[in-house]
């Protein structure tokens, strides 16, 4: 009976208290509601994005595999003598390789030339002789 | 020509009408959805109660939304209410550890000292509601005001326990889950906090 007694007051108590928090739960602003809505959105898509099957999400790493792969391709290319020579063609300037057959062609002239400076009397005298010889059977 | 038979019978079955994986996948997210959606307002009510700033106490239901989905969604709904409110409960036990930290670390530095208590006036509490202008809702208003300091008075398990136990309804044992500790600590708890509530408001009420 004392119990009985004891517990009514606590379970109005409890009824009024209940009874006011919802009333102030209620009475929440449009902009507070607004603010949970967008919180509850971003927990739903953070588990809809975990939960998405995994070929879906290739969408959206395929541009990035594909840049990389360029990118990896065109490094490759113009670090392969291929590349190098397509594109010193492509840009119309003269090749590596070419410089080196003109510059051993120049060196190549330039030993005929000094060649010649050295044995410029042995020349002249096979001249004369040639010429003399030529003079006597004339 | 068997084989042609059985390959084509094969990919009439591939080629039948598939199940949607689309909906399978969105089957749980809807269903928390809806789990949240009835618990938010009521989430954020209580972290407000107990941080009394209303930022803070939207920060941590977002956060224990965020834990729930990314952590717990895969559990059976009939747990996610336990462990949603023990979430909520730990973000606030830890915002209500960071700021007695810069408490402190604030009495060190010059300026206007803080109250000590930490019980100080919110002056917003003092302004007037400019929405109902009804005598009674007005009363419902302050009673709900003394409701709330008395609520943040309370030792900090006593309140959880009254707030999970009234203002949320769970029974004991989730309300033990939630708690992370016993039955019977529960039911400590929650009558000492009826009683301590009860000595406060009871004039008032």
């Amino acid at each position: 009976m004392s119990e009985q007694r004891i517990g009514e007051p606590n379970a109005s108590f409890e009824e009024r208290s209940r009874a006011l928090f919802q009333d102030s739960v209620e009475g929440l602003d449009y902009a507070l509601r607004s603010r949970l809505t967008q919180a509850r959105n971003a927990a739903i898509e953070a588990v809809a994005a975990k939960r998405r099957p995994w070929f879906t999400r290739l969408g959206v790493l395929a541009p990035a595999g594909v840049t990389a792969a360029a990118v990896l391709g065109t490094v490759l290319w113009l670090g392969s003598p291929l590349g190098q020579h397509a594109a010193t063609v492509s840009d119309g300037q003269p090749n590596l390789e070419d410089l080196e057959l003109v510059a051993s062609s120049d060196e190549g002239a330039g030993d005929a030339l000094d060649m010649l400076q050295d044995d410029i009397e042995f020349y002249d005298w096979a001249d004369k002789a040639a010429n003399s010889g030529s003079a006597a059977s004339g | 020509m068997p084989r042609f038979g059985t390959l084509n019978s094969a990919w009439m079955v591939w080629d039948g009408p598939a199940p949607a994986p689309e909906e399978a996948v969105l089957e749980y997210p809807r269903e928390l959805e809806k789990f949240l959606a009835e618990i938010e307002r009521r989430a954020f009510r209580m972290a407000q109660v107990a941080l009394r700033d209303p930022d803070d106490a939207l920060d941590v239901v977002q956060d224990a939304m965020l834990k729930l989905a990314r952590s717990y969604s895969a559990r059976p709904s009939s747990e996610w209410r336990p462990l949603f409110y023990r979430i909520l409960e730990n973000g606030i036990r830890d915002l209500q550890r960071r700021r007695s930290v810069r408490k402190r670390f604030m009495t060190w530095l010059p300026g206007p000292k803080e109250d000590p208590e930490g019980e100080a006036q919110d002056p917003l509490d003092n302004v007037a509601d400019s929405g109902p202008t009804i005598p009674e809702a007005l009363m419902q208003g302050q009673a709900m005001q003394q409701l709330e300091q008395s609520l943040r008075a309370l030792p900090a398990r006593q309140r959880e326990a009254f707030m999970l136990r009234n203002f949320e309804g769970l029974n004991v044992a989730d309300t033990a889950s939630a708690m992370g500790c016993s039955e019977g600590s529960v039911k400590t708890h929650y009558s000492r906090a009826v009683h301590t509530l009860r000595e406060q408001l009871g004039e008032v009420w």
